[in-house]
C-alpha cells in the first residue's frame, strides 16, 4: 500500500504554483530559470571573492538543500481528478524513483541571484518645440519577436517634448502587456505589501510567497530583493529553517545569511536535527565566503575537517557558541553510544 | 510592387499603405487602432496584408497612450515601397523612428497659443472681478 501511495505521488504532474484563484485548471509552472551568470556585487567584494554561481559553492548549497522526495512532490491544491494506480515490480519502482529524483533535482534548481538594477535615465532627445502637444505621454514599444526583453526599445515621449527611455517598472509592465507571461500580473499582488507579508509569515507560508515573488518580479528588481530579504529575516528571527529545507529557495537563504554573518541559528537548527554533514559544509562555505575572518584563518592553519571545523567556528565567530558546543557534545555522546552499542 | 502582388489581387495602380485600421467596433465610444500594412483600395477595416502594431488613443491609469511598432516588419514594407499615412507618420515621428512631422510641431504651437489665450482671458476676468469688488 505504501508503494502504491508513493507511486501515485511520483506520477502526479510536478508543477509548483497552481493558479487556484481561477475556476479552470491552470498549472502555472513557476519559471524554471536556468542559472544565470550574473555576478553579485558586495560592499566588501574582492576579485577573489567566491560568487553565488561558482560550481563549488553551488555544490555545497545543493547538498545542504537536501532532496526530500516526500516534500518536493507533496500534494498541491489542484483540480480534483481520480488518482491513477500502477502495478509495478520492485525494479520498475526503483526506476520510477530514479526518474523522480532527476525531476526533483530540476525542480530544485536555484533561482538566479543578481544585484539590484541601476535605474535607467537616458534621454534620447529634448524637443522644446513640442511642449504642450498633448496631455498624456506616448509610450512606444518595439514588438519585434526575435529580440530579448532586456534589449527591447521602449521609449516615452513626455507632454513637454522630451523623448526618454522607459524606466524599469514601465518596461516590466509593457513587456507583460505585449508578451504576457503566465502567472505574472500587471500590478503586483497586494500580498507583497509590508503588513500583508507579516500576516502571511505568521501563517508559515514563506515558500508560497517566494514562489509568487519569483513569478511576478524580475530577479534584479528592488521588489524581488526586498521581499526575499524580508522573508529570510523573518525565517531567521523565528528559526523556521525547516520550511525551506527541501525547496529551491534554501540556497538563496543560506547565501543571504552568510553574507550577513548570521548563520548561527541555521547551524544550531542543523545540529538539532542531527545533520552534522550539512553543518560542516555550511562552515566550510562560510570560510570560503569570508576568507579573512579569524575562524577561516585558524581553520586553514590547522587544516581542520569535520567536527573540529565546527568547534573552531563556535570558538571564534558565533555569538551562540554555548549552544553549538552543547549540541556538539550531545552529538558526540550519541555517536559514541551508537558505536559502543554496535 | 509587382513582386509582392499575390495571384488573386489585380489592382491597377494599387499600392501598399501603412495606416491605422479601427478594431473592436463592437463597443461604442472606445476606439482602438491597429497599425496595418494593406492595399490602398481595400476598406479601412477590411482584409490587410500584415499587422505591424497597435495604437490606443485613450490614456490609461498611468496617463499613457500605448503604441506598439514592429520596426523590423515596418522597415521591410517601407523597403517594398509602402506609403505611411499622415497619422502613422506623425506617430513614427513622435517615436523617433522618422523625423518629426511638421504638423505635430504646428499642432503643438497652436495648442500653446490656445492655452495662453485662455490664461490671459482668465487673468482679465479675475482683474475685472477684483475691480468690481
Amino acid at each position: 500500500m505504501a508503494a502504491l501511495g508513493t507511486a501515485r505521488r511520483l506520477l502526479r504532474t510536478c508543477s509548483r504554483v497552481k493558479n487556484v484563484q481561477r475556476g479552470e485548471q491552470r498549472s502555472v509552472r513557476c519559471g524554471l530559470r536556468t542559472l544565470c551568470s550574473g555576478t553579485r556585487d558586495h560592499a566588501l567584494s574582492d576579485n577573489t571573492r567566491p560568487q553565488f554561481t561558482d560550481p563549488a559553492v553551488q555544490d555545497l548549497l545543493t547538498r545542504m538543500t537536501g532532496l526530500d522526495l516526500q516534500k518536493v512532490f507533496r500534494p498541491i491544491k489542484e483540480e480534483l481528478k481520480p488518482p491513477t494506480y500502477k502495478l509495478m515490480t520492485d525494479q520498475q519502482l526503483e526506476e520510477a524513483v530514479e526518474l523522480a529524483t532527476q525531476q526533483a533535482e530540476k525542480l530544485l534548481q536555484m533561482p538566479p541571484l543578481l544585484s539590484e538594477r541601476k535605474p535607467i535615465s537616458d534621454v534620447l532627445s529634448v524637443d522644446k518645440i513640442l511642449d504642450g502637444m498633448d496631455t498624456a505621454k506616448y509610450v512606444f514599444t518595439d514588438i519585434t519577436y526575435n529580440i530579448l526583453h532586456r534589449e527591447r526599445f521602449i521609449v516615452v515621449r513626455e507632454p513637454d517634448g522630451t523623448l526618454r527611455k522607459a524606466s524599469w517598472e514601465e518596461r516590466d509592465r509593457l513587456v507583460q502587456v505585449y508578451f504576457p507571461k503566465e502567472g505574472r500580473k500587471l500590478t503586483a499582488p497586494l500580498i507583497f505589501k509590508e503588513g500583508n507579508l507579516k500576516m502571511v509569515f505568521s501563517q508559515d507560508r514563506h515558500e508560497d510567497v517566494l514562489d509568487l515573488c519569483l513569478v511576478q518580479f524580475e530577479p534584479d528588481s528592488s521588489d524581488y530583493i526586498r521581499v526575499h530579504a524580508a522573508t529570510y529575516e523573518d525565517l531567521d528571527k523565528h528559526g523556521k529553517y525547516e520550511l525551506l529545507r527541501s525547496t529551491r529557495h534554501f540556497g538563496g537563504m543560506t547565501w543571504y545569511l552568510l553574507g550577513a554573518r548570521r548563520a548561527d541559528g541555521l547551524i544550531v537548527d542543523m545540529l538539532k536535527r542531527d545533520l552534522l554533514q550539512d553543518a560542516v559544509s555550511l562552515v566550510s562555505l562560510f570560510h570560503m565566503v569570508h576568507p579573512h575572518s579569524e575562524s577561516a584563518q585558524e581553520a586553514a592553519s590547522q587544516q581542520a575537517a569535520g567536527a573540529d571545523l565546527l568547534k573552531i567556528y563556535a570558538d571564534k565567530e558565533s555569538q551562540k557558541s554555548g549552544y553549538i558546543e552543547l549540541a556538539l557534545q550531545a552529538y558526540e555522546q550519541l555517536t559514541t553510544k551508537k558505536s559502543s552499542a554496535e | 510592387n509587382v513582386h509582392i502582388l499575390p495571384i488573386y489581387e489585380n489592382y491597377h495602380g494599387g499600392y501598399v499603405v501603412i495606416r491605422l485600421a479601427l478594431a473592436g467596433h463592437k463597443q461604442a465610444n472606445r476606439p482602438f487602432y491597429r497599425i496595418v500594412a494593406a492595399y490602398n483600395k481595400r476598406a479601412r477595416d477590411g482584409k490587410y496584408l500584415e499587422q505591424l502594431g497597435s495604437y490606443d488613443p485613450l490614456p490609461n491609469i498611468y496617463n499613457e497612450k500605448l503604441v506598439s511598432f514592429n520596426f523590423d516588419r515596418i522597415k521591410y514594407w517601407i523597403g517594398c515601397g509602402a506609403h505611411p499615412t499622415k497619422p502613422v507618420a506623425k506617430l513614427l515621428g513622435l517615436a523617433g523612428f522618422f523625423p518629426l512631422h511638421p504638423m505635430t510641431i504646428t499642432e503643438a504651437e497652436r495648442r500653446r497659443a490656445q492655452t495662453e489665450l485662455i490664461a490671459t482671458e482668465d487673468v482679465l476676468q479675475e482683474g475685472q472681478k477684483e475691480a468690481e469688488v
